[in-house]
Formats: structure tokens, sequence, C-alpha cells
């Protein structure tokens, strides 16, 4: 079997959107490959070696010195495909007519467990030319995945939800077993991928599966009409939906995108198995700010999410705490169907209970939500507001007669969530976008005045459609005053309301402050320029908050 | 080294223009007297009052427009006169009748490329090295990173894409003129054997190849009531025009493709909502362009049509070649 089966399947999932061809092309892939290089695709489609061997800038200066190249050549071709490994493949096509016997023949095992570990043995000169040598000895059509193993970017629109479906497909077996046995360490071999496959299901496997998730809708008018005392009523968190299972004795943290995340939060793991009941809770994960009692932003809990493994630092860095706010399944026994409000019952009485009971402390990684008790509906609006002094994005309000359902169900939970805040600015400098926003300029800085003069203020990158990206890069294209590498300044004249969720006094800007999650959530093509907010808005802003 | 006013082709009101002729080269505004390198619509435009080509783009644009337009038309390497300046059309290898333009004037040689490509192409005439001392070159794919395979490698993906989903009906976009043709004869020479179907925009074109002289195969022209299943792993091309709106309704179980130079890039590959892109072009790749500058002998060199940053600086700074710019 041979590497160019897998650099066509690359191919092929690259050119396929429809999720159910993915999964078609990927189960016709296992079937006609050998069980090891089965395994390695697996391994590198699903990001198991975020290991890079070298990066897309030695890639691309090792280009530059073999075949005398000039650097600021490349780097142009760059800006057009925002991908070192791809732009150094395009490149190669110039280069390597040479008569060079080919390797036509490696295999996708070979290349992974042999050449490439081989390659790095070498000091830097042999790796250079060895590097030279396998470009100049690789079929053509195999480059891109040679440079996009050698750079360690592997995204193909495959997620290991797909690789899950996909396996799940070829054994008839549900993909909540799959992901189970995707979880931990994958070594790529002929057992990893032999064990993946198995048809015998065991009772761990089977023990770990979670419930259909309830999902909130968001609120409705009608709502106010009811008795606030119908409602339970509790701060919408802005962290990971988890449902963490013990069962067994075994704990596993879902999320609600099938996925599971053990192996990114074993301090959580570790402490949870202590507990001597089996359960199944639903909550939220978060950094947790233990000073203040607030969460941290989510921005920190993104450097936990796609880390496993984490070192000790890392977890007293970033710490993580789980808020239960739901109890689904409590030694055996689906409580589902009880009403909310006995639900809670349960979860407080078994929350204390394990609280003294447990053996290591648990409560700096795990408590129940508070709850809020609000007079009435304007009391509760007052809440919703004042939601962004604990970090958190609104309110939650279930219905305390409700059952747990699964879905979007209307009438059960709401999310009343804040308004953003909002400022209109001026559009004044724009840089191009990398991936598969290359060549068009998507990354853009936003100014507000200060007496006559635009103060660079916010970035974004997010909230226009990709008509008004194309309409807007046109638009950049004319307007250009300088060019400063990637970057263009632009002429004072496109006005954007932008968005974002917190703003604080930063020294480091030369604005004076910092605004979180800054997103464009209109074109004010309505706007003239003297229209846009001044700092002065802003710092009025930050005073009605504080 | 001449000032602008005294090139003899300059850049007027964003077309190309030869003061002395009084002549206009595919402009894009109704003018007096228009020189048309080929006949696709972005070099073409109603209302000039007189029209000069090769004879095989005035058939074309006659097909495509109507008989209602003035045009005069002279052969290949023919050499005429306007003013005292000598003007031919020489091929430029980019669609049937399509031409590069020379202008002779007091010993001095200009040589506009038109859109050009080196690169093999049964249908229409091969890109023909003229020498010049000024060339007016297009860079539409004025970087390294395009280099086109062969063409018949190109064919050859298409017919595995198509027959590798044999209960799919494979769209292909291409423009109608050139293109179409070309992959039609490119296609017809792989192992492909099922129903060809083209929109009547490209079956129009069709015919008028074949009246030209230029062997193409029959398609099918696609009528609006095709039964499904009839079409089931067949290909039928189709203009990019149709490639957003209702007409993709007619079908069911497609995949689509979009065939154009552009298509080399992944990031636009992803981004042109198409399932998959073959990367064929019409157009000169990096090292066509090098050539045709190198090879024309040109000491100063212009380039329109495409972000030439690139290649200027790059011509410049490697070979030693003086490329300027155009006041606009």
């Amino acid at each position: 079997m041979s590497l160019k089966n897998f650099s066509e399947l690359f191919g092929d999932l690259d050119s396929i959107n429809s999720t159910n061809n993915k999964i078609e092309v990927l189960k016709n892939y296992f079937l006609s490959n050998d069980p090891i290089d089965n395994s390695w695709a697996i391994y590198l489609l699903t990001g198991k070696n975020n290991k890079r061997f070298i990066s897309g800038r030695y890639l691309k200066n090792l280009f530059s010195q073999i075949y005398e190249y000039p650097k600021w050549l490349i780097d142009t071709c760059y800006l057009k495909v925002g991908d070192s490994a791809e732009v150094i493949t395009l490149l190669l096509k110039n280069k390597t007519n040479s008569r060079k016997k080919k390797l036509s023949n490696i295999s996708l095992n070979e290349l992974l467990s042999e050449t490439i570990p081989a390659l790095s043995k070498l000091n830097e000169e042999e790796k250079n030319l060895e590097i030279k040598n396998l470009w100049e000895t690789l079929p053509e059509d195999n480059h891109l995945i040679f440079n996009k193993i050698l750079t360690g970017t592997f995204r193909v629109g495959v997620s290991i939800g797909l690789i899950t479906k996909s396996i799940s497909k070829l054994i008839n077996i549900e993909e909540e077993i799959i992901s189970h046995r995707l979880m931990g360490d994958f070594k790529p071999s002929i057992d990893s991928y032999e064990f993946l496959i198995n048809k015998n299901i065991n009772l761990q496997e089977l023990n770990s599966k979670p419930f259909p998730f309830l999902l909130a809708n968001t609120i409705e008018d009608k709502i106010f009409k009811n008795s606030i005392n119908d409602f339970q009523f509790e701060w919408k968190y802005d962290g990971i939906r988890l449902q963490l299972i013990k069962r067994s004795g075994n704990v596993s943290l879902w999320t609600r995108g099938q996925e599971l995340v053990n192996e990114s939060f074993p301090e959580l793991v570790e402490k949870m198995s202590h507990i001597k009941d089996d359960f199944v809770l639903d909550g939220e994960l978060l950094v947790w700010n233990f000073k203040e009692q607030i969460p941290f932003d989510f921005s920190l809990l993104q450097k936990r999410i796609n880390r496993k493994s984490p070192t000790r630092s890392i977890q007293i860095k970033y710490p993580v705490i789980f808020i239960a706010y739901d109890l689904l399944e409590i030694n055996g026994r689906d409580i589902r169907e009880i009403k909310l409000e006995n639900r809670r019952i349960e979860l407080e009485k078994y929350f204390s209970k394990w609280k003294i009971k447990t053996e290591n402390n648990i409560s700096d990684i795990f408590k129940i939500c508070d709850l809020i008790f609000p007079k009435d509906w304007t009391d509760a609006l007052d809440y919703k507001e004042k939601s962004r002094e604990n970090n958190t994005e609104g309110l939650i309000i279930k219905k305390k007669t409700s059952i747990y359902s699964s879905g979007r169900k209307k009438g059960i939970w709401w999310k009343y969530k804040v308004d953003p805040m909002q400022l209109d600015a001026v559009l004044i400098y724009a840089k191009g976008g990398s991936g598969r926003r290359a060549g068009l300029y998507t990354d853009y800085s936003f100014a507000l005045w200060k007496d006559k003069e635009l103060i660079k203020f916010a970035s974004a990158y997010s909230g226009l459609t990709n008509i008004e990206i194309k309409e807007l890069d046109k638009w950049i294209r004319k307007n250009t005053i300088e060019k400063f590498g990637p970057v263009r300044s632009l002429k004072p004249e496109m006005v954007f309301e932008i968005s974002f969720e917190k703003i604080q006094i930063s020294k480091r800007h030369k604005s004076g402050i910092a605004v979180r999650f800054p997103r464009i959530t209109k074109w004010r093509k309505d706007k003239k320029i003297n229209d846009a907010d001044s700092l002065e808005n802003a710092y009025e802003l930050m005073k009605k908050i504080s | 080294m001449s000032t602008k006013q005294e090139y003899l082709i300059r850049y007027k009101d964003g077309n190309l223009y030869c003061e002395l002729a009084d002549i206009w080269i595919d402009p894009r505004k109704p003018v007096k007297k228009a020189l048309i390198t080929h006949a696709h619509f972005d070099h073409f435009t109603f209302g000039c009052e007189e029209y000069i080509s090769t004879k095989e783009t005035a058939i074309l644009l006659k097909e495509r427009v109507g008989d209602n337009i003035k045009i005069k038309t002279f052969e290949y390497e023919e050499e005429f006169k306007i003013n005292g300046i000598i003007i031919s059309f020489h091929p430029s290898g980019h669609i049937l009748g399509s031409s590069q333009i020379r202008f002779i004037f007091a010993e001095e040689k200009w040589l506009i490329s038109g859109d050009f490509k080196l690169q093999k192409d049964d249908t229409c005439k091969q890109y023909e090295i003229v020498k010049t001392d000024y060339l007016i070159s297009e860079c539409t794919f004025g970087l390294p990173i395009f280099k086109w395979d062969e063409s018949n490698k190109i064919a050859n993906d298409i017919s595995k894409w198509i027959t590798n989903s044999p209960e799919k009906t494979s769209l292909l976009f291409c423009y109608s003129l050139g293109k179409a043709q070309r992959l039609l004869n490119e296609i017809s020479q792989t192992n492909f054997k099922g129903n060809i179907y083209s929109h009547g925009s490209i079956h129009k074109m069709n015919n008028s190849y074949r009246e030209l002289g230029i062997d193409i195969k029959d398609t099918i022209k696609i009528e609006n009531k095709k039964k499904i299943d009839e079409l089931k792993g067949s290909l039928i091309l189709l203009p990019p025009s149709l490639s957003k709106g209702s007409f993709l309704k007619n079908f069911k179980n497609i995949q689509t493709a979009f065939a154009s130079g552009w298509m080399s890039i992944r990031a636009l590959r992803k981004r042109s909502g198409y399932d998959k892109g073959f990367a064929i072009s019409d157009h000169a790749d990096w090292d066509g362009i090098l050539e045709v500058v190198k090879k024309s002998e040109a000491k100063n060199v212009f380039f329109h049509h495409g972000d030439s940053e690139a290649l200027s600086k790059y011509l410049v700074k490697k070979e030693s070649i003086n490329v300027l710019l155009f006041g606009k």
C-alpha cells in the first residue's frame, strides 16, 4: 500500500463537502488499506501527532537556500496561498524534474516509522540534504503530504468525530464506543487498529456512554407572563458543557460534541474518582478565579482544551473547576424523569455528602451551581445586567417542574443573555488572511476618534459574510495608502459596528483600553467617519460597567 | 528614455490606446476604431464604429453578439497600415483566433501580447514568438506558484473523477468559448467514453469551432427536460454563471467541478464552492510569461491584467529587464 493512496484520500477528503461522503471515503480507505497504514492515517487525521518536525519558516528558508530562490518571492506567494507546506509544494513543481529514481512505492508506514524518524538523527546539514533528496525522489503528488507531515499542519476538515463515525459504520458499532476507544494515547500499530475495529464491546465501554444533552432556547417574551416562582435561575457560564460520568469506578468527561476529554483534564478525573457513589452530572467546566470566586475568560479555558496530558504547572496556572447544575443518574438509577426541583434537592444532598465523606478534598475542583432568587422579572433583568461583574454571560432560566429531555426542546430551559457592548469604529488597517482566507484581506484594525485623530482600539476578523469579505477586499485594494509587508493602511472611510464583551484599561495599547472578543456585527455603510465613536465614548462605557 | 507622452501605446481611461493611429486595443467603452485580440467578452464592448480582428475572432464574435457589427478582418502575419503605423496579428495560443498585435513605427516595435499561453492546445494556433522592443504583456498568473500540468494529465484526472462516481452526474464548469472546446478535445482522448452534454452557449461555440475546421467531439445539447437517469455517469459542460442559482435544481445526485488556473490553490478551491477544481488555464503560467518576455527580446516591458508587482521585481532584479509602469 503506497503513500499515494493516502495522498489521494487527503485530496478526496479535501474536495468533498458532504459529511456522509467523507465518511464513505474514509470507510473505503480503511477497507482497502493495510491495518498499519490505516492506523497511521487515523493518527495523522485526528491530529494525534501535534509534533512538528520543522517549522513552516524553516521549510521556506530551506527551499530558498537549496534552489537559490528569493525569500521575498516565497513570502509573496505565501500571502496568496496561506500555508507554508502548500507554497513549497507548488514551488517544487518547478524544481524536481531531476532524473533521480522515484520512490514510487514507499508506504505511509515506511515514511512515518522509518524515513522521517531517521531524519531527526541527522545534523542540520545532513537533514537539509536528505529533505532535498526526498523532494526529488518522492513522486510529485506526495509532496503536499510530505511537507505537511514535516510541518505538522494537518487540517483537512476531518475531525475526530468523523473518524469515529466512519469506523462506527465500518464495524457497525455505536459511535460512543469508538470514541471511547480512540481516547488516550494512540500509538500507530497493527494492534491499535485491530483494537479499534474489534466487534466485541467490553463492559467499561458500555458504561461510559453519556445521555443526550438538553439545550436551552433563546428567551421568549411569553415567559415574563408566568410567575417568577415557577422557575429556577442560574448564572449562564461561558465554559465547556460537560456530562461528568462515574460508573463502576470509571470517570468519563463528555462534551456536547460527543468528545471524550478525559485527557485534557486529568486532575478532574482523578479527584472525581474518589467519590464513593456512581453518578451522571450535567454541568460546566471553567477555569476558575479562586480569589474572586468567579470564572476566568473562556480564552484561558482554550489553553486547556487542546492540550492533552497537561503538565502540573499548566494545571496550576489554569485551574479548572466543574460546576454541576443537574444530576441525571445516581447509583445506576436514571432520574431524568423526575422534576427539576426534586433533582436539585438530590444534587444538593449528594454534594454535601460527598464534600464531607470523600477522602481527598474535592471542593477545589467541583461544586454545584449557586441559584439566584430574583423577586420579580424586573429583578431578574437587573441580575442579568449585573452578570458581567461575575464574568458570566447572563442567566439560565429553568422550569422547576420540567423533566430532563433531550435536544433544544421548547418551554424547559431558556438563556437570557446580556447584550454585547458596541462601538462604531473606522477601518484603518487590513492584513491578509491565512488558510482558507489566503489571498484576501480579512484581518482588520479599527479606530476611534481622539480629537481629530483616529486611534486604533481593536482588531477583528469575524462577523462579515463571504460576500461582504470579497466586497471589502476589493475596496481595500483600491483604497490603500501604504503597504507594510502584508499590512495595508487604508483611507479612513468605512465604518463598522464592533461588538465586544469586556472593556478595561490597558497600558499596552495606545488607546489606553483593551476589549475582549471584538467582532464585526454590522457594516455601517450608512455612516460617515465623523459619525464613528470617540475614545471618550469608550471610557464612558467602561465607567458605566464598573 | 522616452517619457510617458512619447510612448506609442499608452493607457487612457483604463484602456490601451495608440494615439498616432487613433486606435484602441480591446476597449471596454465604445470608440471609433477598436482592435480586438480575441472574442472573450471582457475584451469586447458594443457600440464601436469599427472593429478589426482576425478572421476567426470576427466569426466567433458575430456568432456571440450577432451580425450587427462592422468588422474588418486580416490573416495572421498580414500587415496593414493605419496612419503610417504597420500593424499585424500573430497567434497567441489563448483560444481560436486569439492574437498578439504588433505595431511598427519609426523602426520601433511594440507588441501587445493579448491573453496568451504556450501550452499545447489542438483547438487553436500555437503561440508565435514575436521579437519586439516594447512588450505589453498580460500577467494574470504572475507568481511562481502557478505551474501548469500537461493538459492531458488534467483530462485524465477529469476522466477519473467522472468514472469514479458512475452513479452521479458530473457537472464541469468552464468558460464557454475556448476552455470548453479545449477540454472536449482533451477529454475525448481519455478513457472516458460516456455521454457528454453541453449547455447551449457552449454547444453554439462548438459548432463555430467545427465550421472553422477544428475537430471537436460532438456533444448533446442539454435540454431542460432530460430524464435524470439518463444523465448518470455522464459529463455536462456548463458556463460558470450557472453554478449559482436555480439551474442546478434540474439535476439530482451531482458532483461539481471548476476548470480554471486559480484552482491550483487550495484556499481558492475551498472558497469557490465547487466540489473539485481542475487547474487548467488558457493563460500563461509564471514560466510561460518569463519565456515570452525573454524570447521577445524586449528591452522594456509593461504588465497589465493581474498583480504584476512580484513579477516586475523579479525581472528587474534577476533578469535586469526594464519593467515600466503605465500612468493610468
